[in-house]
C-alpha cells in the first residue's frame, strides 16, 4: 500500500477505541511492504510465538479460524494467521500489546462464567455462542471484550486475505503482473 | 572560504583552485532533476547536491506479494527505505497541530513513488487570486506555462483522455488512457446523471514505451517503485540523461545546510554536511538553484543567515516561510450492489484510480459560499490487489457468513477522495529553531498550521458532492464519518513558502523563480507556488523549472549572471 493512500483505517465499526484502530492500522502496514521491522515467520515449522504465550496462541488460533473458517476453501488456520498477529503484535505499542493480550484472558474469564471453562475448551457451538455475544450489535459485553474481538477480526481479516490462500484461492485474484495492455471494465452491462 | 579541513576531500579542493561552479542545484527530484536536465542540454556545468544516494531499481519490491514480503522480512531482508526517517532529521509542530511531512532524501526524491496524477493548472488557478482578491496573485498564466507543459508532456509521458473542460485544459499529448475500472465506470455514470463531469485520469504512467523505456505493465505496484521505470522519476528519466552530456556532477549524501553569500549579498555558493561522515563542506558557485522539496528548501533559505541577510536570505519581505498552503482530504468508502458478487477482475491498472473529477463549483448554478475549489480521486476503487478492501471490517459478524460477504463485495469496493485548496494564510508557516538543531549542529525545522472558516465550508461542499455522487452511482457509504478530514500534510502537497509574484513587498521570486533580492538564486519547487489549487503539483513543478532554467540559461548567455 502506498504510504500515502494508507488511509485512516475503518475499524470494525466507526465506534472502536482508539487501540483497536491503531492495531487494525498497524495490521494494513504489515501487509503492505513498506513496513520494515516484521520479523514475525510465516515458513512452516520450528516456528515458536514471540509474543503469545502456547495457551494465548491457541486461543488466538482458535479465533481466527472462527472468524475466517474453511469453506470451499482453506480458512485462517491454514493461512497462518496466528503467526501474522504474533508478529504484529510484537512490534505494536506495548500499551496495545497489553490490551489485546488482556483480552485474551477476560475471553476465559467470560468463557468460564458462562460455560465453566476455558475458551479453547468450550464447546464449538459454546464458542459460536459467545463470539455472537461479542459480535452483536449493541453488545451488552464488556467494552473492553469488545474491542478486543474488534481487533481480532481486524487483525485475522488483513491477515488472511494478504496471505496467498486468502489473495489466490479465496478471492480469486489471477496474481497477472505483466500484462500487455489494460482493457478496463468489460461487462456488457456497463459499457455507457 | 573554506573554514577546516578535515578529511581528504576539503584537502583537494585547497590544493587544486577552489572550483566554481557555473551552476550549483540543490535537489535531485522534479524540479532540480529538470533543472539539470535542461541546462546541462545546454551546455551549462552543473553540480547537482541530493542529501541521499541512488535507489538502485533492480532492488525494488515492486512485484513482492503481500505474502512473499512477510517471508522476505523474516529472512532480514528489507525493501528499499525512500522515506526519510523523522528520527534522523526530525521536525516540530505544536502539540495541538500535527501536521504529516514525508521527505525522500535521494536521486529523484519523491518522484521515486510518487502519485503520479498530472494535471495542468489552468487560468481558473492562475488567477484565482486575482479574482476573489485573497492574497496575490500568480505572476504568470496559462498562456506562459502552456508552452512548458506540452514539453514535459511529451517528455515524460503523461497518458490520459481527450475531455478538455476550463479546470482541466490542454490534451494535445498524453498517451492513450487505461480504460475505466467497473466501479469507475458506474461512478462516473452516477456522476454524469447529476450534472458533475468525471473525466480520465491523467497520470504519468507511460502506455506506450516513451524515450527507450518500456510502457506500463499494469502491475499496479507503482508505489513501491518501479523495476522497468514505466512511470516518470527524476532518477532514470533526467539525471542520466544529464549525465551524458558530461556536464553533469552529483554529490550524493550532501545534507545541504546553507546558501552563502559574498559582500554584496548575492550567492555564493552552498554550505553542506556529508550525511556518511558528518564532515562540513563548501563548494561555490556562479548561480545557485534550490529545488530541494518546499519544507527543506525553507529550512536552508531561512538558515542562510548573513548581515545582508538578517531574516534568511531574500526574505527582506518576510514572506519567505509564510503562506504554507498544503490541501484538504478526506476518504469516502462504500460498494456498489450492482457489482457484489461478480467474477474478480485484475483492476491492478496504472497503480490508481483511471478517473479524476476536475473542479466543477465556478461553473454556473452552482452555489459556492467559500473561495477556490476542490477535485476528486478514487483510489482503491475496485477488486484490491492487497488484501481485502479495509472496508471488510465493517462487515458485520463472523465465520463463513463474513468469508462469503466480504468475497461478494470485493470486486464491488469504490472510494472518493476530494482534495481541496487550502488559501494562503500569513500565520502557517515555516521557521527554523536555532535551539533545536540536527545532528550537523543545523536549525530545524518547525511548522504551524492550521485551516480556516474557508476550508470547513469547502469541506461541506465537498461532502455534499462526495455523497450526491454516491448516491448517484447507486452505492452504499461504509463506515462513512461526513466532514471527517485527513491529517494536515498527508497529501503532501506543500507549497507557498517562497512564493512568486509581482511585488517583491509581498513576494520572494519573479515569475521566473528568481529572487527578487538575490538575483542569482531560484528557487525551482512546489515552494514557489502563490496558491496550492486542488491539484497534484509535480506537472507543474517540472514546468515551471524548466521555463525557470530557459530564463536561468538565457541570462547566463547574455552574461547578466
Amino acid at each position: 500500500m502506498h504510504r500515502r493512500d494508507a488511509l485512516k483505517t475503518i475499524a470494525a465499526g466507526a465506534a472502536s477505541s482508539l487501540w483497536v484502530q491503531q492495531l487494525s492500522a498497524l495490521a494494513q502496514v504489515h501487509a503492505g511492504q513498506l513496513h520494515t521491522a516484521l520479523v514475525a515467520a510465516q515458513t512452516a515449522g520450528g516456528w515458536v510465538a514471540k509474543v503469545l504465550d502456547p495457551h494465548q496462541q491457541r486461543t488466538v488460533a482458535v479465533l481466527a479460524e472462527l472468524i475466517i473458517p474453511q469453506t470451499d476453501t482453506p480458512g485462517a488456520k491454514a493461512a497462518l494467521v496466528d503467526r501474522f498477529i504474533d508478529g504484529l503484535l510484537e512490534t505494536a505499542t506495548a500499551a496495545d500489546r497489553r490490551k489485546f493480550i488482556s483480552g485474551v484472558g477476560r475471553l476465559d474469564v467470560r468463557s468460564r462464567a458462562l460455560f465453566r471453562v476455558d475458551f479453547l475448551t468450550a464447546t464449538p457451538a459454546q464458542q459460536t455462542d459467545l463470539l455472537t455475544r461479542l459480535s452483536a450489535e449493541g453488545s451488552a459485553e464488556s467494552r473492553e471484550l469488545v474491542d478486543f474481538f474488534a481487533a481480532m477480526k481486524s487483525m485475522t481479516i488483513t491477515g488472511y486475505y494478504t496471505s496467498e490462500i486468502g489473495m489466490r484461492d479465496e478471492l480469486g485474484d489471477n496474481g497477472q503482473l505483466f500484462l500487455p495492455s489494460y482493457d478496463g471494465c468489460t461487462h456488457p452491462e456497463h459499457q455507457r | 572560504m573554506l573554514r577546516n579541513a578535515p578529511d581528504r576531500a576539503d584537502l583537494m579542493q585547497i590544493i587544486t583552485p577552489s572550483k566554481v561552479y557555473p551552476v550549483i542545484i540543490i535537489g535531485s527530484g522534479a524540479s532540480g532533476g529538470m533543472a539539470a536536465w535542461n541546462l546541462t542540454s545546454k551546455g551549462i556545468d552543473v553540480l547537482v547536491l541530493d542529501a541521499g544516494d541512488r535507489f538502485e531499481r533492480r532492488t525494488f519490491w515492486t512485484h513482492v506479494r503481500p505474502w512473499e514480503a512477510r517471508e522476505r522480512m523474516a529472512r532480514g531482508e528489507q525493501p528499499p527505505r525512500f522515506y526519510l526517517d523523522t528520527k534522523e532529521q526530525p521536525y516540530f509542530t505544536p502539540d495541538s497541530r500535527p501536521f504529516d511531512l514525508y521527505r525522500v532524501w535521494g536521486h529523484g526524491g519523491k518522484t521515486n513513488i510518487w502519485g503520479r496524477v498530472s494535471l495542468r493548472l489552468s487560468d481558473l488557478d492562475f488567477k484565482g487570486a486575482e479574482s476573489d482578491g485573497w492574497e496575490i496573485p500568480w505572476p504568470i498564466s496559462y498562456k506562459d506555462i502552456s508552452p512548458y507543459y506540452d514539453q514535459v508532456e511529451q517528455l515524460i509521458g503523461v497518458c490520459g483522455g481527450t475531455d478538455d473542460s476550463d479546470s482541466l485544459p490542454g490534451s494535445k499529448f498524453l498517451q492513450p488512457p487505461p480504460g475505466p475500472r467497473c466501479g469507475e465506470r458506474l461512478l462516473q455514470k452516477g456522476a454524469a446523471s447529476v450534472g458533475i463531469p468525471i473525466v480520465a485520469g491523467r497520470r504519468a504512467n507511460m502506455t506506450r514505451p516513451t524515450r527507450g523505456f518500456p510502457a506500463c505493465h499494469y502491475c499496479g505496484a507503482c508505489g513501491s517503485g518501479c523495476d522497468t521505470a514505466s512511470f516518470f522519476n527524476s532518477a532514470d528519466h533526467l539525471l542520466p540523461f544529464a549525465l551524458k552530456t558530461g556536464r553533469l556532477e552529483i554529490r550524493s549524501n550532501a545534507v545541504v545546510a546553507r546558501v552563502l553569500v559574498d559582500d554584496k549579498g548575492l550567492a555564493s555558493g552552498v554550505q553542506y554536511f556529508d550525511r556518511r561522515t558528518g564532515a562540513e563542506q563548501q563548494v561555490r558557485g556562479k548561480v545557485i538553484v534550490v529545488g530541494a522539496s518546499t519544507v527543506d528548501s525553507t529550512r536552508i533559505l531561512l538558515n542562510s543567515k548573513s548581515p545582508r541577510h538578517p531574516n534568511g536570505i531574500g526574505n527582506g519581505a518576510d514572506v519567505i516561510g509564510r503562506y504554507l498552503c498544503e490541501q484538504i482530504r478526506f476518504h469516502v468508502r462504500g460498494y456498489l450492489p450492482q457489482l457484489a458478487g461478480t467474477e474478480t477482475r485484475n483492476d491492478r491498472g496504472i497503480g490508481g484510480e483511471h478517473i479524476y473529477m476536475p473542479r466543477f463549483n465556478h461553473r454556473p448554478g452552482r452555489k459556492r459560499d467559500y473561495l477556490r475549489g476542490f477535485g476528486a480521486q478514487f483510489w482503491n476503487t475496485g477488486a484490491s490487489a492487497s488484501g481485502a478492501n479495509p472496508g471488510s471490517e465493517a462487515i458485520p459478524g463472523f465465520g463463513a457468513a463474513l468469508k462469503k460477504e466480504i468475497k461478494r463485495r470485493h470486486p464491488a469496493w469504490f472510494e472518493i477522495h476530494p482534495y481541496g485548496e487550502v488559501l494562503p494564510y500569513a500565520h502557517n508557516r515555516i521557521t527554523v529553531d536555532p535551539n533545536r538543531t540536527d545532528r550537523y549542529g543545523v536549525p530545524l525545522p518547525a511548522i504551524d498550521y492550521r485551516i480556516g472558516e474557508n476550508e470547513r465550508k469547502m469541506t461541506e461542499h465537498m461532502a455534499d458532492t462526495a455523497e450526491e455522487i454516491v448516491k448517484a452511482a447507486g452505492g452504499v457509504l461504509v463506515g462513512y464519518k461526513r466532514g471527517d478530514l485527513d491529517r494536515m500534510g498527508s497529501a503532501i502537497h506543500e507549497h507557498g513558502t517562497c512564493r512568486m509574484g509581482a511585488d517583491p513587498k509581498r513576494s520572494a521570486l519573479n515569475a521566473f523563480n528568481q529572487m527578487h533580492e538575490v538575483r542569482n538564486l531560484f528557487v525551482v519547487d512546489g515552494s514557489a507556488f502563490p496558491t496550492a489549487t486542488e491539484k497534484n503539483p509535480t506537472l507543474t513543478i517540472l514546468a515551471l523549472s524548466w521555463r525557470a532554467t530557459d530564463y536561468l540559461a538565457e541570462q547566463i548567455k547574455r552574461g547578466e549572471l
